[in-house]
């Protein structure tokens, strides 16, 4: 089946948090207030009730002074997903048109979602004990209608539509922004990690957007799903299966020599 | 067929295991368990009869957090009380010698029940003083991950994603050598009287004798008025 994505075009983006807010009416979650930083941005990261935030980034130019970056920053909803194979009770599934969702109902707050995901972006929620994120808002999307940021972004900034249509329409303002004052302007989200099913236009190289350059699972999270999980705990049955041997043949080897047994041996 | 050595309470017997050692031996026996069955219902995939029998993975994990709670209680308790004793182990397991390697070398068939020779052994045979170092380090493994995991937000992220690989490796190491010990310590017709020492608190003199000879003549023998 196709997929289905946003594409969020960061040239466009007024940083008005509009999406932030139309996620939050959506999904019924309730405000969450952070101290104050000395940043516009309004929480540090996505948390238990936000599944989405506008970063602000700031940067210096030499040229152009301080620059804020806005970057709109949720669950990457990626192709190929490790919280997926992390989950020790299969609480989280993958939609045919590409949405990483999760069943609440099943989910028992272990946080390993949060620590294999290459942008911790699962957060716990302490009243429920679970840790939640972004949807993409399949509920809606199932239904035939747009995810609920894309929905409300006045400046359309968010779009929502076909991957693939969506990727041919990211290549033309790359283009246009490399053309006009942007050289590093880059699509973000076609080839890493696989792919990632939320596609992103960047002015400059991702680094500035607060964004891995080369997302990857960390290598502790690959050595523990690909090699201690499938193949260490069988040292277990090994052991179990020796001393029921021994079991069997230590009485069989003292029935030769009764005597033996009395009290036991050295 | 016999499982465990008859008890024996009209033969001369001598202390093994005191009050403390037992209480805790028992007591972490059973927290271990319980975070082994609790934890194995996530460790293996498609245990979810394992976590049903404790209601479901929730329930679950609610078992394992009690007892750890329980395992760290009663680790705490053991040092601290029995501060000489673990000093006294201590020492013990740094004695070892020639006799523990000839042991530990001989050990696998007597395992299965050959008759084999030994030298005299000290408290703890070379096999006992292995599993002196191996499982307990393994259990404070499992600990110190274990609150790591259980609190990942006041640790830096990549001592959490250590702690995920270190709980499983420990956790399997520890019930490997828990799996042998608990059956040695048991069922094995070698061990004879071994469980006593542990259930009861005191071993036949001759199986002492026998079994742990440098030990009964410094504890209860020759040795002990000499010293
Ligand atoms: C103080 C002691 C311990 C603490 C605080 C602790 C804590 C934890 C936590 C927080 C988890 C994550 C799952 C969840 O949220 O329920 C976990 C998983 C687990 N624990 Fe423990 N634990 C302790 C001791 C043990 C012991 C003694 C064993 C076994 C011998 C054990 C075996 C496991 C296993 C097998 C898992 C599943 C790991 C996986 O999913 O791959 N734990 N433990
Ligand atoms: C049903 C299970 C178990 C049985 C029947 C059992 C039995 C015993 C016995 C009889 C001894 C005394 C051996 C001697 O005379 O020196 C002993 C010692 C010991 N046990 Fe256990 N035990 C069990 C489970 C465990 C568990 C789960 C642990 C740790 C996680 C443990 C740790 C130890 C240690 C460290 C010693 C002292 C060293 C040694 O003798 O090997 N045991 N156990
Ligand atoms: S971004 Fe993280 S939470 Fe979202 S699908 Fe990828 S691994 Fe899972
Ligand atoms: S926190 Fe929930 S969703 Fe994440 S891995 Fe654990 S059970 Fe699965």
């Amino acid at each position: 089946m196709l997929k289905m994505t946003n594409l969020y075009d960061v040239s466009k983006c007024t940083a008005c948090r509009g999406c932030q807010v139309a996620c939050k009416d959506w999904n019924q979650l309730p405000a969450v207030i952070e101290p104050f930083t000395g940043n516009y941005q309004t929480h540090e990261t996505t948390n238990g009730d936000t599944y989405t935030i506008v970063k602000f980034i700031e940067q210096i130019d030499d040229v152009k002074g301080i620059q804020w970056n806005f970057l709109k920053f949720q669950c990457m909803h990626c192709f190929d997903p490790e919280c997926m194979k992390v989950c020790p009770t299969d609480c989280i599934k993958q939609t045919e048109w590409g949405a990483v969702i999760k069943d609440y109902d099943k989910c028992i707050g272990c946080h390993y979602c949060t620590y294999a995901c290459p942008f911790e972006i699962p957060q716990y929620r302490k009243r429920q004990d679970i840790t939640t994120k972004c949807t993409l808002c399949y509920e809606r999307v199932e239904e035939g209608l747009t995810p609920a940021c894309a929905r409300t972004c006045p400046t359309g900034a968010l779009q929502f539509g076909e991957r693939e249509e969506l990727l041919i329409q990211a290549r033309e303002r790359v283009k246009f922004l490399k053309a006009n004052g942007f050289p590093n302007a880059t699509i973000y989200g076609e080839k890493e990690l696989g792919g990632l099913n939320k596609l992103y236009v960047l002015t400059d190289t991702p680094d500035k957007f607060d964004l891995p350059v080369d997302p990857k699972v960390s290598g502790n999270i690959g050595f523990w799903q690909n090699w201690v999980q499938p193949y260490f705990g069988w040292l277990i049955p090994v052991t179990l299966g020796a001393s029921a041997l021994s079991f069997v043949t230590s009485r069989l080897l003292a029935n030769k020599a009764p005597a033996h047994t009395e009290g036991g041996h050295e | 067929m016999q499982w465990i050595p008859e008890y024996k309470a009209d033969v001369p017997r001598v202390e093994r295991f005191n009050f403390l050692a037992r209480f805790s031996h028992w007591g972490h026996t059973v927290t271990f368990l319980l975070c082994l069955f609790t934890g194995l219902a996530l460790f293996l995939s498609d245990a979810g009869w394992l976590a049903a029998i404790f209601g479901g993975y929730a329930g679950a994990g609610l078992v394992h957090r009690i007892a750890a709670v329980g395992l760290t209680i009663i680790l705490a308790i053991g040092m601290v009380a029995g501060f000489k004793g673990i000093i006294a182990w201590f020492q013990d397991i740094l004695r070892f010698g020639v006799n523990d390697i000839m042991f530990i070398v001989k050990f696998p068939l007597e395992f299965f029940g050959f008759p084999v020779k030994v030298p005299p052994q000290t408290r703890f045979n070379g096999g006992e003083k292995g599993n002196s170092m191996v499982t307990p380090t393994m259990v404070i493994l499992l600990v110190l991950s274990g609150y790591i995991m259980w609190f990942p937000a006041i640790f830096p992220g990549g001592l959490v994603r250590v702690a995920y690989w270190t709980h499983d490796i420990a956790m399997v190491l520890g019930t490997v050598m828990v799996s042998m010990h608990a059956y040695l310590g048991s069922f094995h017709p070698g061990s004879g009287e071994s469980f006593w020492g542990m259930w009861k608190g005191t071993v036949r003199a001759d199986w002492a004798k026998h079994h742990h000879a440098i030990w009964y003549e410094e504890t209860y023998g020759d040795k002990k008025d000499a010293e």
